[in-house]
């Protein structure tokens, strides 16, 4: 049987009351979690500062600044709303004693003497899927070796694996590539800041030469260590199944790179793409017009010569909207 | 009166659906991928018509039809919604037990009276 991997995952924590504090470390020791505490003068700002969170815990006393638990979840929910909220609550209380709206707000509440039902929420919320920690262990070495291998000379390490909720975008730039095989399909995307690629660009740590540090350069840098961590990935643990019922056509990918600070966005082609604009405006002129592009990038495969417009099907096609019966 | 599932990841089209069916006097539950519309359906015994789109994470349409009759044995009545209009996925969806197919858009007006009967409105 595969073993558990030990991943973790980052809960932020406002919680004034000591003895619960003392007693959620404990529990985040024994449940893989690592606790980011707020500070009391900025619990928006330590939250801004963390966006890859797997959850947060308030409690319903009021904090130092005499802010309760239930008004600040009000708050984080409207700002992150990916995130489950855990309310710790004084004894002889429960959610339900709470307007219908603010319940909503609770992904589950808990008092000190139930912290197994704490446990529960956030095995149902984070670790909620299995991770083989040989798939875990291999990621990481497959990518640690691809980073040496497109930056030379610095010490490259990797924290534990965790758990993230947060749909934020760190940094500007990320390159994301399709993973498909047998067992799992999804994406990978590595998200990093552009001028920190751009430094080590200049500082001639990668193949390029110092003078390719413009933000294609850097680009491309990220590009060809996507491509060195999906190859390494497809090799270790996609089947190779060789018999004649497999599918033989290739399936090529190419990563697709995004760089916000330069608005800029590639397939890994230099071809020109099909576009079309359309402009969406109010009859009645009280809103401005609103522009939609729309771009089409068959990078990977256009064999125009084999498409048939199949009349026939055309013609047996209901019509959309209704109903076909069986 | 029976109730109507949806299960659609976009939460545009769970909410147009809804409210149409609930406009006409339908009590309507949703979901947002095919996991959720299982867990759904298992704690609802009043839904007798579930609508359920193909492409969606976590669990696509289809194999949340198959596992609703393979698993939970289920005969709810289900129609999918959705952008597909290939035969063989719509000979999928026959072989696992679906009753219809609509193509997206949704157009209430055209279902309503076929969906009024299922549910004994």
């Amino acid at each position: 049987m595969q073993e558990e991997s030990t991943l973790v995952s980052k809960v932020f924590v406002h919680e004034t009351n000591t003895e619960a504090f003392e007693a959620l470390k404990v529990f985040f020791r024994d449940n893989n979690l690592v606790g980011v505490r707020s500070s009391n003068t900025g619990v928006l700002e330590v939250l801004n500062a963390n966006i890859d969170l797997g959850a947060i815990l308030l409690s319903d006393e009021p904090d130092e600044n005499g802010k309760s638990g239930i008004d600040l979840g009000i708050e984080i929910h409207r700002m992150r709303p990916e995130l489950p909220i855990f309310l710790r609550l004084s004894a002889n209380s429960t959610l339900d004693d709470l307007p219908e709206y603010t319940q909503s707000v609770f992904a589950a509440s808990y008092t000190l003497d139930t912290l197994d039902t704490l446990k529960e929420q956030t095995d149902k919320y984070l670790f909620n899927t299995h991770y083989p920690s040989v798939i875990v262990r291999g990621i990481e070495e497959i990518t640690l070796d691809s980073l040496n291998t497109a930056i030379r000379d610095m010490d490259i390490k990797c924290d534990t694996p965790f758990l993230v909720r947060d749909k934020l975008i760190i940094g500007e730039l990320f390159s994301l590539i399709p993973i498909e095989s047998e067992w799992c399909r999804g994406y990978m995307m590595l998200q990093t800041e552009d001028i920190e690629i751009q430094r080590m660009i200049q500082a001639n740590l990668t193949g390029l030469s110092s003078e390719e540090s413009d933000f294609r350069g850097v680009n491309s840098v990220l590009s060809e260590i996507c491509n060195l961590v999906w190859g390494g990935i497809k090799s270790r643990f996609f089947n190779h199944n060789n018999s004649e019922e497999a599918d033989s056509t290739v399936k090529v990918q190419v990563p697709i790179i995004i760089n916000h600070a330069h608005r800029y966005i590639s397939f890994g082609v230099d071809d020109p793409q099909l576009c079309f604009r359309y402009t969406i405006k109010d009859k009645h002129e009280k809103l401005g017009p609103i522009t939609v592009y729309q771009r089409f990038f068959f990078h990977l495969s256009w064999r125009p010569e084999e498409f048939k417009e199949d009349e026939v099907a055309v013609d047996d096609m209901e019509e959309s909207g209704e109903l076909e019966f069986f | 009166m029976a109730h109507v599932l949806v299960v659609d990841d976009s939460a545009a089209v769970r909410n147009e659906v809804s409210s149409f069916f609930t406009d006409n006097g339908i009590t309507v539950l949703t979901a947002y991928d095919g996991k959720d519309g299982l867990e759904k359906l298992k704690g609802d015994p009043a839904v007798k018509l579930v609508f359920a789109d193909v492409n969606m994470p976590v669990m696509d349409g289809l194999t949340m039809v198959e596992k609703i009759r393979s698993d939970l044995k289920n005969p709810v009545t289900i129609i999918m919604l959705t952008t597909e209009n290939d035969p063989n996925m719509k000979g999928r969806g026959k072989e696992a037990g679906v009753k219809g197919w609509i193509v997206k858009p949704f157009n209430g007006p055209s279902v309503l009276a076929h969906v009024k009967k299922i549910v004994g409105v």
